[in-house]
């Protein structure tokens, strides 16, 4: 490795600072005492502590999964504490009356939170830790009946909503760590757009994990109603530790008849350094269902941080017509491991999917594509469409394909293209003949393998995302 | 140790052959042991999650006895072509080569039964630079009981063959056959297998094939018969080696049939084409697992799969899992997988010539299968093959 690559290692995550504020933390440990705590902490109601243990005793019984591709150490889930809140004072009315510490910290994360906001055009709830702390552009979606506000104030105040439609797309009992988020959720954010109206906004969540031993489970719900459009933008960033911190999310979208759901997310948690120390695993739970006739949900993905990836967000394609997509790009460079992919469940008549995946893995890097793609028998006529490929750059990573395609209905059509390659020597070498670094090459050339997905991305993620592939691969050649 | 339940009757089949020799009669009881641990695979293991063991299960094969046949043109010297049991009896240096370390581990459960009962098999061997243009010939045919075969083709350097097993009968069986190929240096082997079982029986397969450095080897299994059967071919390749592994599975009424390929890449410059066709009918149920795992160090491979399905039947399914695993840079890997109806535009085109719609189909259908036969390179096999295909779609007029 060159000096200036190595410059640009030790440089590389540019967002591990820690933010010394005061928060309010629960003791280590889990039992239901703790989940118990949480409820408590944020004065939720009966049904919704219920269901906290209902959750949790599912939970007990439940093991890790072990399918896929990754290793790490066991988890002692009873040293983390699970809950961490910012002290303040209560209920801030304006942006002024929050902490000038959390909000300079956004401002490094370049978070468009103040009158930035205004000019990106962008509706941010940020989830500091685990409590949203300010949500902006609040009057101006309440006046097309959007509600967009943290998961806390969502059960306060649109308690019904939130009653009916949580869990009902990722059940309690789903999977271990689904389970877990389930019981100890801490907040999130929740949006809700009712019928026939489009959010004229990209809405913007910007999660950050500070606290130490702390893990980050959080719970985002978005209802798009009969004929709605949401645009939803999700950017996660973590403080540089040793140990390794935990982030078990679940998602859950919905979209009605003629609904639309864009999601995108730029995942940029620690990934660990070069030996492979510290950094987050994230273990999260995405699905959308499409349960209208013609809805419509669109997962676009950029991964480029986090110790370990595991993550698969999917489509219920219970509607007739109705359409899944999912766009990714997973980088995984020096001890980085990623398995992520996607299930597309064809459900309904005449649904199509189409899934496109980018895995890139560099240094001693782990990347696998896991996907599902189902048509059960009434899906007739479903399509889909998959294409993964993977690049290759140096000869200690991996790049594995596992993709599972079961047709229970012979209208179906479905498609699969896999492709591994490394970055070829004749494209380094018309870019470096042509006067560019190696880096600015290789940046170049990975951007492109990347174009179909990053070109699905809101303008100003798709700016991040370019810059953050190639942060994510500097040192990884030369 | 517990033995599994499903496992006890054919534990207790077991006869041990005073007349065997001392490593055989140890071997046995070691895959036997492996085999009553381990009992029967469950679709909770993600190498059998497509295949139902439950017609297997439900029925205790006590053991039986097929009919082997042996055919060949006149053989040159340095040809060894006979049956299990005689190889053993006279040339038990070759036949020890038919067993080992993976059938006593218990990893896999029906070849670790296969070497604990196996009664009879054939034996292959060639020795260094002997070519033979005609094929040796197996045919197979069963009536009743469970029957293990134990198989066995070794190429020395620079030789080349082609081997064609037919398995036949009538009843209900269970053929169980393990072979094990060995190809080496330079040498060059054809491997064919036909299916044709009847239609209540079971039939499973496995093929181990071992190759050495720029050893070609070409495997290509029709699959036509049997209620529930499933094949899996496991390929090592050696430097510069070159694998074929290609097939056709035609199933239809309640048939359930499992490819499974895996394809090790361990050693550089390899090469490895894969090319897997499906059609299923009315209520059969079809599944192909493909793995190419290519290990570090293993720079300069080249391997593509293919894997298509054509659905026909309403209640039709296929499952598909193409896998790729790469450890090293330098390679080139592909895969694809379909699955579908005929293509609308292909039917309109020949009804538009004025071919009716059922034979427009067949036409489509009988092409759709062709394109994977065209591995065979020797036209009298691949004629063979394409009349098997024919007669197949003939039956379901």
């Amino acid at each position: 490795m060159t000096d200036t690559a190595q410059a640009l290692v030790g440089d590389g995550y540019k967002y591990g600072f820690v933010t010394d504020i005061e928060s309010d933390t629960a003791p280590p440990g889990l039992n239901e005492d703790t989940v118990r705590f949480v409820s408590a902490q944020k004065g939720e109601p009966e049904w919704l502590l219920e269901w906290r243990l209902g959750a949790y005793r599912r939970w007990q019984k439940m093991t890790e999964p072990k399918w896929a591709n990754v290793q790490f150490p066991p988890i002692d889930y009873q040293a983390a504490s699970y809950y961490s809140a910012p002290k303040q004072k209560a209920g801030p009315k304006s942006l002024d009356e929050v902490d000038p510490e959390l909000l300079k910290t956004y401002a490094k994360l370049g978070i468009p939170l103040h009158e930035r906001a205004a000019l990106a055009g962008v509706a941010v709830d940020a989830v500091f830790d685990s409590v949203s702390v300010a949500t902006t552009f609040k009057d101006k979606l309440g006046e097309l009946g959007i509600i967009f506000c943290s998961f806390g104030e969502a059960v306060r105040e649109h308690g019904e909503l939130v009653k009916q439609y949580l869990g009902s797309v990722v059940p309690q009992g789903d999977n271990f760590y689904s389970a877990l988020n389930s019981a100890v959720f801490s907040d999130g954010s929740f949006v809700y757009v009712p019928p026939g109206v489009r959010c004229p906004m990209e809405l913007s969540t910007y999660f950050r994990i500070n606290a130490a031993k702390t893990g980050q489970f959080e719970r985002t719900l978005v209802i798009a109603d009969k004929g709605a459009y949401v645009s939803y933008l999700e950017g996660c960033t973590a403080p540089q530790r040793d140990e390794n911190q935990l982030h078990a999310a679940v998602v859950e979208l919905i979209a009605l008849d003629d609904a639309q759901i864009k999601y995108s997310t730029v995942q940029n948690w620690y990934p660990g350094d070069a030996e492979g120390k510290g950094g987050i695993y994230n273990f999260v739970t995405k699905r959308g269902a499409c349960r209208g006739a013609r809805s419509k949900i669109s997962w676009t993905q950029v991964e480029t941080g986090s110790a370990i990836t595991w993550k698969y967000p999917g489509c219920l394609l219970e509607g007739d017509d109705s359409v899944g997509e999912f766009y990714s790009v997973a980088v995984t460079n020096n001890r980085q491991q990623a398995d992520t992919g996607t299930k597309m469940i064809h459900l309904g008549r005449n649904t199509r999917s189409t899934i496109i995946s980018k895995g890139i893995s560099a240094g001693k890097g782990q990347n696998t594509y896991r996907g599902l793609v189902r048509v059960q028998p009434k899906a007739a006529n479903a399509r889909n469409y998959t294409q993964c490929d993977s690049l290759l750059i140096g000869d200690r990573c991996g790049a594995h394909t596992v993709p599972y395609i079961e047709v229970r209905n012979p209208s179906a059509t479905v498609e699969h293209e896999a492709t591994t390659s490394k970055i070829s020597e004749d494209q380094m070498f018309y870019c470096r003949s042509r006067g560019l670094s190696q880096e600015d090459a290789l940046g170049l050339i990975v951007n492109g393998f990347c174009k179909e997905v990053l070109k699905e991305l809101p303008m100003e993620f798709a700016v991040e995302a370019q810059k953050l592939l190639s942060v994510s691969l500097e040192g990884s050649v030369g | 140790m517990a033995v599994k339940t499903e496992a006890a009757p054919y534990l207790e089949a077991f006869r041990p052959d005073a007349s065997e020799p001392a490593w055989l009669a140890d071997a046995r009881r070691k895959a036997l042991a492996a085999f009553g641990e381990r009992g029967f695979p469950t679709r909770r293991e993600e190498a059998w999650r497509f295949t139902s063991l439950r017609p297997l299960a439900d029925k205790s094969f006590k053991p039986g006895r097929g009919k082997l046949e042996l055919k060949s043109a006149a053989l040159p010297n340095g040809v060894w072509f006979a049956s299990m049991a005689r190889t053993l009896a006279e040339r038990p240096e070759i036949a020890r080569r038919a067993i080992n370390e993976s059938d006593l581990a218990g990893g896999q459960p029906f070849a670790s039964l296969n070497a604990a009962l196996f009664g009879d098999g054939f034996v292959f061997a060639l020795d260094e630079g002997v070519t033979l243009d005609d094929p040796m010939e197996i045919v197979h045919s069963a009536a009743e009981g469970s029957i293990n075969l134990r198989n066995l083709i070794v190429l020395a350097p620079n030789s080349r063959a082609t081997v064609v097993e037919t398995y036949r009968g009538k009843g209900a069986y269970w053929t169980n056959t393990v072979t094990s190929v060995s190809v080496g240096a330079s040498a060059s082997l054809t491997h064919v297998k036909v299916q044709d079982e009847g239609s209540e029986a079971i039939h499973f397969g496995m093929v181990r094939a071992t190759l050495a450095p720029l050893a070609a080897y070409r495997n290509f299994g029709l699959t036509l018969g049997a209620n529930l059967s499933r094949q899996d071919v496991q390929v090592a390749h050696g430097d510069g080696s070159n694998a074929d592994v290609s097939g056709a599975y035609l199933q239809r009424g309640d048939q359930d049939t499992t490819t499974a390929v895996v394809i090790d890449h361990a050693a550089p410059n390899a090469t490895t084409h894969e090319l897997f066709k499906g059609v299923l009918d009315d209520r059969a149920h079809g599944a192909f697992l493909g793995t190419i795992r290519v290990r570090e160090g293993a720079q300069k491979t080249d391997a593509k799969q293919t894997s298509r399905a054509l659905l026909l039947g309403d209640r039709a399914s296929v499952d598909t899992k193409p896998e790729l695993e790469i450890l090293a840079d330098d390679v080139k890997c592909a895969h694809g997988a379909a699955v579908g109806d005929l293509d609308p535009a292909m039917l309109f085109y020949l009804r538009a010539r004025g071919i009716g719609e059922n034979e427009a189909r067949r036409m489509l259908i009988e092409a759709f299968v062709l394109d994977a036969i065209e591995a065979v390179e020797q036209p009298e096999l691949r004629n063979h093959l394409a009349s098997l295909v024919h007669d197949w779609l003939e039956a379901g007029r």
